[in-house]
């Protein structure tokens, strides 16, 4: 008995301890390394915080060196893809114009009114904020965290919590600023919690990642009834978002409410970062 | 000349894991294919490291390793060193077996294998739930470990002739 012990002592020792003949660390000081290091990060040290934005400047650049061949081809298909579907696509395209051109005067008439009524109440934030277009640099798809890194850091006035968005959706909020990139966590991420409201009575919820395709509506009135279609939009409850961002439509699914969101975060290309005031939240 | 020119083929293809290690690393290519089945997901580089450092540790340093772990955690956007330390464990477990098995065989193998993602996975869980504020899926990490099993077989079929 006391021999096999030994020997798991031994065998583990040696994994542990020795070095090979190209190995220049023994596996114990890299994983004590690795610990020190691991520790020192989540309690944000100065040091670590200042190299980890280096680092991530650094690796952000040279992944999206890495990925060109990649993106390369995925460009490519992108492209044919598009030239094949052009024809059909400017039909349908024409057929929404025209309709968009009936609704329009209809859509000034209601901003003009909704300008006054914000005047009025004197208490909503003013809509007209800065924005500064930004390259996404990365969207690697992982199973743990939803996120995506963009080309603007705080160099171009980034601040953790502000909204991003693309065309007029949203599609996440600022998480983490180096020097030069952001990360910006997605709406569909285990992690992201965002206030919305629906429905024509403004019904309050919370849109909560879930780490799947749609995120979930929770903390809904007790007298909400669940419905297909109807559009959910940030409600700038929590003092960082500006009201009115569109988000997606909702789906009940197994009698539960989920969000189709307007946006597909694998389709991101450019996507522009609010440059709010005071946004920085606490995470 | 033609020496030199198999001195330079043999050196790119002992290299050929490492880059891949490296490349997988910083790469957009990931091994999670919800876009073609929900729950398909493994994690290629802990296959690279177990296989390696099970039947030819000299290809594979374990600086290289801890480097790979740390570039994938800027990338994903975990913690600094969680996917070091997973990566580490899994080459422990990897150099244990190598240091107390005397013939592989493809059982072995997988079976042990087991062991390296159990323990790489409870360290992995263990950070992350007792030291950060970061909510993961146990789903997507049970999904991921099982899908590991069926590549790595594949892997030794392809690398090992088995």
């Amino acid at each position: 008995m006391s021999t096999s012990r030994d020997d798991f002592g031994i065998a583990i020792r040696s994994a542990l301890l020795q070095r090979g003949t190209r190995q220049k660390f023994s596996l114990f000081f890299l994983i004590t390394l690795a610990a020190i290091i691991f520790f020192l990060d989540i309690k944000n040290f100065t040091i670590i915080s200042v190299s980890k934005n280096i680092i991530n400047d650094a690796i952000y650049r040279l992944v999206n060196v890495a990925n060109l061949p990649v993106n390369l081809f995925s460009t490519a298909g992108k492209t044919t893809n598009e030239i094949f579907f052009t024809f059909q696509e400017n039909k349908k395209l024409k057929e929404e114009l025209s309709e968009l051109r009936a609704k329009n005067f209809q859509v000034e008439f209601l901003s003009n009114q909704n300008k006054n009524l914000r005047k009025t109440l004197e208490s909503d934030k003013d809509n007209s904020n800065e924005k500064t277009l930004a390259k996404v640099l990365l969207d690697k798809d992982s199973p743990y965290l939803k996120s995506i890194i963009i080309n603007r850091g705080s160099n171009s006035g980034i601040a953790k919590g502000m909204p991003v968005i693309d065309g007029s959706y949203l599609v996440g909020k600022i998480v983490e600023v180096n020097y030069l990139s952001s990360r910006v966590l997605l709406l569909n991420d285990l992690n992201s919690r965002i206030p919305v409201t629906l429905g024509e009575e403004g019904a309050q919820a919370i849109l909560t990642g879930k780490g799947g395709e749609n995120p979930s509506l929770e903390y809904l009135p007790d007298q909400f009834i669940g419905q297909n279609d109807i559009t959910v939009f940030t409600s700038g409850k929590d003092g960082i978002f500006v009201p009115g961002i569109p988000i997606g439509k909702t789906i009940i699914k197994d009698s539960k409410n989920f969000v189709k969101l307007f946006s597909q975060s694998s389709q991101l290309s450019f996507v522009t970062v609010q440059l709010l005031i005071n946004s920085e939240e606490k995470f | 000349m033609a020496n030199s020119f198999r001195k330079f083929k043999n050196s790119v293809l002992n290299s050929f894991p490492l880059i891949l290690l490296y490349f997988l690393s910083i790469s957009e290519i990931d091994t999670y294919f919800s876009s073609f089945f929900e729950i398909l997901s493994f994690n290629l580089q802990i296959i690279i490291i177990y296989y390696w450092m099970l039947h030819e540790d000299t290809i594979l340093g374990n600086g290289h390793i801890f480097l790979a772990g740390i570039i994938n955690d800027v990338v994903v956007g975990l913690p600094l060193g969680s996917s070091a330390i997973s990566y580490l464990v899994v080459s422990l477990v990897a150099s244990y077996i190598k240091n107390v098995t005397v013939n592989f065989s493809l059982f072995t193998d997988w079976f042990t294998f087991l062991l390296a993602i159990f323990f790489s996975n409870l360290c992995f869980i263990l950070l992350l739930n007792n030291f950060t504020n970061l909510l993961i899926t146990y789903n997507e990490i049970f999904y991921n470990s099982f899908f590991y099993i069926f590549i790595l077989s594949s892997f030794l079929g392809i690398f090992f002739n088995i």
